[in-house]
């Protein structure tokens, strides 16, 4: 019965991780797995439905495995002029498939980097707190508050004057990363110091230090374990949440500028009341977007379920 | 032999009978009653017209003050208002005007001579900073006002100034009756904001303050007391009421209007306006584009001095932008037609000067309109030793590649969107170009302050349709020539013309000749371009079927500047309204 | 009682904080509240500084800080560059309508998300589990700006609910109030429900897996009573952290939806202070969130509190 469960779980942690994987695949074979680049404008078809666009006189055949004129290898075109939009063009022409898997490597780069720092921030934060409790707890949930509360939207600005105008895009997705995982250490740590305060309650852990256990060790063995919940949860919930923020740093002059294609830049495109009335097709990036942070939901999920099995 | 027909010309007394003539034009006598509600994009911030700076106050506040003279929106000339005519000197320096008599504030008080210069000495008080009273400086003097008799009133100018009486509209007359003690005890700046009770605020416009709702709306009652009345007889306004209720972002203005809880929306955005469109004719309203606005929109290259700034970076780049054969050649790549397609759906106008098609009176119908040409941009660009490296990017005579920013304005969705079709069209000639979306302060720093930019794009106009509203933008040494601030010589031979040009036809009295200064302005600004010309949007309004005597306009105010003739047609079968 | 004193003290010293880094980020920020006047060519810009001058927008940030300090012990709480008027009375009329939402909203969100969170625990990849986990996927992937635009295009288009507004003009009652709020409250709770749904199902999911659960199922004590009288009291810990901090970020995002459809909170106050550089306003709003916050999480600590005595909390 409990081989039968534990396999189930681990199923459930195989799919996850294959869907996963499939999907940053995908993102960093953009440039083969795209027809176009994502900046490349075609102006004659602004709003180009899904489909083959320009195909006169036709009939305009989908060609796998070509070279394009820059003699880079793609994994399918039609033959100019005509031209292939799989989910569609945006307001210039662009190809909203290439738009969204390079677009991906940004934000999934972002989102996951910044995560990883709030979380990493806010789980040593939530742990020190709860765990030694007294002032060290009042100063850091202080510290959390404080932060929370601050207006950054203008040390935001104030930042972005003091930087050159020109940033490069490697540079801006460093500074996205940063700043967002910087900002957002509060919440995490909250969580986490919620756990660690019943946890060092607990009868065992009790013993332990009775039995003269060291703090290290009591923190290592006994407590820490008992957050991997809540922090994971937490992980998968940050990253769509971060790649959303994006947007808002781009609306400073802090985001990936154009013509860089970037989730959350697609998602704000989306977010337009004239657009949700006459260009269905927009929405299809923000429909593809859903299984990867469901992708994340469910390996957090399934790490949590499984990880007496896999003994993390 | 010009001088002397320029000034029989401005001798000439306006009849009274244009007063009566100018009210039938076009307007329909209509019948009363009816509300009529408009979405506001902010709430108003104050009720006094002395202090308020934008548009939503004024917006409110024109509805319910009179001027002497009026700027008709729908001619772009000006008409008799509380002034029934006036009389300009042979030196275009004097100006009489004539008051209308048996006028009263909304609260019944009379209003004469003494209203008049109470209102001015309001304006004009150094200590108040009225945003207007810059208006009323001729030559850095303030204008003189005296009172001749009861209803008669003289001004004076320090100069000649050609635009004359349109200094006097959205000048509103105060009721000295009400301020003139807060005025002498130093509290005028406070007095007139949202929670002051209607009976202590007067105006002499169509409408009266009836309710303000902190966040909601604001509710204005006819004005019982008002001058006009329309052929028939009847007294004006129609409408027993006004609303503004206050919807803060555009998509949701859009569909309140669609929603049939608005009935008129102005300055719809391109976009938006292709969506209304396809629910026109089964809702119940109608939709109307107007044509190019007032608005230019610019590319500015930073042309700056930049000494002592310690801006190296951007001084480099200044011998690129200092070029003009590279200004003409960005001018040349620029497919403003795909800016019109792409960014305004077709609802824009290219422009290849800064006047729109919009304004008509001045705008110079012969100016070059060339189409866009890659080669022709490249030949320019050569001419002035650029050449191309290996990977097809633009290098300079020293071996520098072109690389540089465009600012934008983060606020403006058209203007981000703008700079990306020009960003991909000067890719095409070799130029890197990057985005970067600034918000609209941090913009306006670096403009004004810092001088730290490489390219901006910019909007400008929507102010009166005559060239004195744009002396501050072209003068070397005006507060607003953006691109090169704080010059107190011109740079170029062109640029002094273009000086001595704006200054000439401020003074100068006969129309056609100012026109004719003012269209070589334009050929200058359009040839050595200071600033690229890009595309100007057009006005785009709304408004249910029903209401009549509608009439928008490309001057501000856009469709309510005749709130006064608005009615409701057939009011019985449209029911509540 | 006495660390409840303590913690008063600190919150207080939290706010004094927050007001004077806010006074200093300001400042450091580009432009201020008459640099667009300078943009209009019929403005001079000596009117621009002689405003300037006149707001104290010149002064240095020590004597801003201590004129709104000032203003503050009289009550108003500096003054209103753009309304002309003291700062108080303009935030406090659209703070109460921003609390009102919030309030609701909050209360909404976990009475919804506790029930729905136990469930997908109680049944672990079953497909309530599994349909519930890609709702919230899809519900997380949603800007709350778009999803905000999506709920008011529902109600245009069946012309169900008001399109936005708080109350219709002219009319003010209870009625015409819970029709308006609808629509912003269920923007809100769809925007929270996937965090908090999230940690109700991971917290609750923990503890089923606990020994005295099993002991309890084995005792056969019914699933429903095992859920709500013996997993979640355990499982209240981190969930009560989560409280206080919910409270927070739905004040955050209703300033965004009220904006979207037009309340009028804070939200669309703000966004043009903050945008206009409307010094005071902007500050006075970033206290009241920051009061709110602070509320928020001091209940949260009492709350867990009175959840395990054992705990002492600083």
């Amino acid at each position: 019965m409990w081989l039968i469960r534990a396999s189930v779980r681990r199923r459930g942690l195989v799919a996850a991780l294959a869907l996963l994987g499939a999907v940053h695949g995908a993102v960093l074979l953009a440039g083969f797995l795209a027809p176009y680049d994502p900046a490349e404008q075609d102006r004659r078809h602004p709003y180009a439905p899904p489909g083959v666009a320009g195909c006169e006189p036709g009939p305009c055949p989908v060609r796998w495995f070509v070279r394009d004129a820059a003699g880079r290898p793609r994994l399918f075109a039609v033959d100019a002029p005509a031209r292939i939009f799989v989910l569609g063009s945006d307001q210039y022409g662009r190809d909203q498939l290439a738009r969204l898997l390079h677009g991906g490597r940004v934000s999934l780069a972002a989102g996951l980097l910044a995560a990883a720092l709030s979380l990493g921030l806010g789980w040593i934060a939530g742990a020190v707190a709860g765990y030694r409790g007294g002032w060290l707890d009042a100063v850091l949930m202080r510290a959390s508050e404080f932060f929370v509360a601050l207006p950054w939207l203008y040390l935001l600005f104030a930042v972005r004057a003091f930087l050159p105008l020109e940033v490069p895009p490697e540079t801006a997705l460093l500074l996205i990363a940063a700043i967002i995982g910087l900002a957002g250490w509060a919440r995490p740590a909250r969580l986490v110091r919620g756990v660690v305060l019943s946890a060092k309650e607990r009868g065992y852990v009790l013993a332990a230090r009775g039995f003269g256990a060291s703090h290290f060790h009591i923190l290592r063995r006994h407590v820490l374990p008992q957050t991997v919940g809540v922090a994971l949860t937490q992980a998968a919930l940050l990253v769509p949440q971060y790649v959303l923020a994006e947007v808002t740093l781009s609306f400073l002059g802090l985001g990936v500028g154009e013509p860089v294609a970037s989730w959350g830049n697609m998602l704000a495109a989306l977010a337009q009341y004239h657009v949700l009335v006459s260009y269905w097709w927009m929405v299809l990036p923000g429909v593809a977007m859903v299984p990867v942070f469901l992708g994340y939901l469910s390996l957090a999920g399934a790490v949590i379920e499984s990880r007496d099995s896999i003994g993390l | 032999m010009t001088w002397v027909r320029a000034t029989l010309f401005a001798c000439v007394v306006l009849p009274a009978a244009a007063a009566a003539q100018n009210l039938a034009t076009a307007s329909e006598p209509g019948s009363r009653g009816g509300r009529l509600v408009c979405a506001q994009r902010a709430e108003p911030k104050t009720l006094n017209p002395v202090l308020a700076s934008d548009i939503a106050s004024r917006e409110v506040i024109h509805r319910m003050m009179g001027d002497l003279v009026h700027i008709n929106r729908g001619t772009h000339a000006t008409e008799p208002a509380l002034a029934t005519h006036w009389t300009i000197s042979p030196d275009g320096r004097r100006f009489t005007l004539r008051l209308r008599r048996g006028v009263r504030f909304s609260d019944g008080h009379p209003f004469d001579a003494d209203d008049v210069l109470f209102t001015f000495e309001v304006y004009l008080d150094p200590q108040l900073h009225s945003p207007q009273r810059d208006l009323l400086m001729v030559a850095g003097k303030p204008l003189s006002v005296r009172k001749q008799d009861s209803h008669t009133v003289v001004f004076e100018t320090a100069a000649p100034y050609a635009p004359a009486e349109r200094l006097f509209d959205s000048i509103a007359m105060l009721p000295r009756h009400l301020l003139e003690k807060p005025y002498r005890e130093g509290r005028l700046a406070k007095v007139w904001n949202l929670n002051t009770p209607p009976a202590e605020i007067a105006g002499l416009g169509p409408f009266r303050l009836k309710e303000y709702a902190a966040g909601q709306h604001v509710v204005l009652e006819r004005n019982p007391y008002y001058w006009k009345v329309d052929r028939a007889g009847t007294r004006l306004p129609y409408l027993d009421a006004l609303l503004f209720v206050f919807v803060s972002g555009e998509d949701a203005q859009i569909m309140r209007f669609e929603a049939g809880e608005t009935d008129v929306i102005g300055r719809v955005g391109a976009r938006n306006f292709a969506a209304l469109e396809k629910g026109q004719g089964g809702r119940g309203y109608a939709l109307r584009d107007l044509g190019p606005s007032l608005e230019y929109n610019f590319l500015a290259f930073n042309l700056n001095d930049l000494a002592g700034r310690n801006l190296p970076r951007v001084e480099a780049r200044q011998a690129w932008f200092r070029e003009e054969r590279f200004r003409q050649a960005v001018s040349a790549a620029v497919d403003r037609e795909a800016i019109v397609k792409l960014v305004y759906g077709g609802h824009g106008t290219a422009l290849w000067g800064h006047v729109t098609p919009g304004n008509r009176n001045w705008v110079h119908p012969g100016l070059a309109t060339p189409p866009r040409s890659l080669d022709r941009a490249r030949g320019l660009l050569k001419s002035a030793g650029y050449s191309w490296d290996g990977q097809g990017t633009l290098v300079d005579p020293g071996g520098s590649k072109v690389e540089f920013t465009i600012a934008a304005s983060s606020s403006s969705a058209e203007r981000g969107q703008i700079a990306a079709v020009v960003q991909e069209d000067l890719r095409q000639v070799g130029m890197r170009v990057r985005v970067v979306p600034l918000e609209f302060r941090a913009l306006l720093d670096r403009l004004f302050q810092s001088r730290d930019f490489d390219a901006v794009l910019l909007g400008l106009g929507g102010g009166d349709a005559d060239p004195a509203a744009e002396m501050n933008v072209w003068l070397s040494g005006g507060g607003t020539h953006l691109w090169d601030l704080g010059r107190t010589r011109p740079a170029t031979p062109w640029e002094a013309e273009i000086d001595s040009l704006m200054n000439r036809q401020l003074i100068t009295m006969r129309v056609a000749e100012r026109k004719r200064l003012y269209a070589r302005v334009q050929e200058l600004v359009g040839a050595y371009l200071p600033v690229v010309p890009l595309a100007s949007p057009h006005v785009l309004v709304g408004a249910k079927t029903g209401l009549g005597n509608f009439r928008p306009a490309v001057l501000d105010h856009y469709t309510l500047w005749n709130v006064e003739e608005l009615y409701w047609r057939g009011r019985a079968a449209a029911g509540s309204r | 009682m006495p660390w409840l004193i303590r913690r008063l003290a600190h919150a207080a010293l939290v706010l004094f904080g927050v007001s004077v880094l806010s006074f200093a980020f300001l400042e450091l920020a580009p432009g201020d509240y008459l640099s667009e006047m300078r943009l209009d060519p019929r403005i001079a810009p000596e009117t621009v500084a002689a405003l300037r001058a006149r707001h104290g927008l010149d002064q240095p940030l020590p004597v801003k800080y201590a004129r709104w300090v000032a203003s503050a012990a009289r009550g108003d709480l500096g003054f209103s560059f753009a309304y002309n008027t003291p700062a108080a009375p303009l935030v406090w009329t659209r703070a109460r309508n921003t609390l009102v939402l919030t309030m609701a909203a909050t209360l909404a969100a976990w009475l919804i998300a506790i029930p729905l969170g136990l469930w997908f625990a109680a049944r672990r990849g079953g497909w309530a589990d599994r349909a519930g986990a890609a709702g919230l996927a899809a519900l997380v992937s949603i800007p709350d700006l778009l999803l905000a635009l999506l709920l008011l295009m529902f109600a245009v288009r069946t012309r169900a609910l008001p399109a936005g507004g708080m109350f219709t003009p002219g009319e003010a009652g209870i009625l015409d109030l819970a029709a308006h709020m609808l629509l912003p409250v269920a923007a809100l709770v769809l925007g929270a429900l996937p965090v908090l749904v999230r940690h109700v199902r991971a917290a609750v999911a923990e503890t089923l897996q606990a020994p005295f659960i099993e002991a309890a199922r084995a005792h056969g004590i019914p699933t429903v009573r095992l859920l709500w009288r013996h997993a979640l009291p355990a499982a209240a810990n981190p969930l009560i952290s989560l409280f206080g901090f919910s409270v927070g970020t739905l004040l955050s995002a209703s300033l965004l939806v009220e904006v979207v459809m037009s309340w009028p909170g804070l939200g669309p106050l703000l966004v043009e202070a903050i945008l206009a550089r409307d010094l005071f306003v902007v500050i006075d709003g970033v206290l009241f969130s920051a009061v709110f916050l602070i509320a928020g999480n001091l209940l949260a600590d009492v709350l867990l509190y009175v959840a395990d005595p054992r705990i002492r909390t600083t």
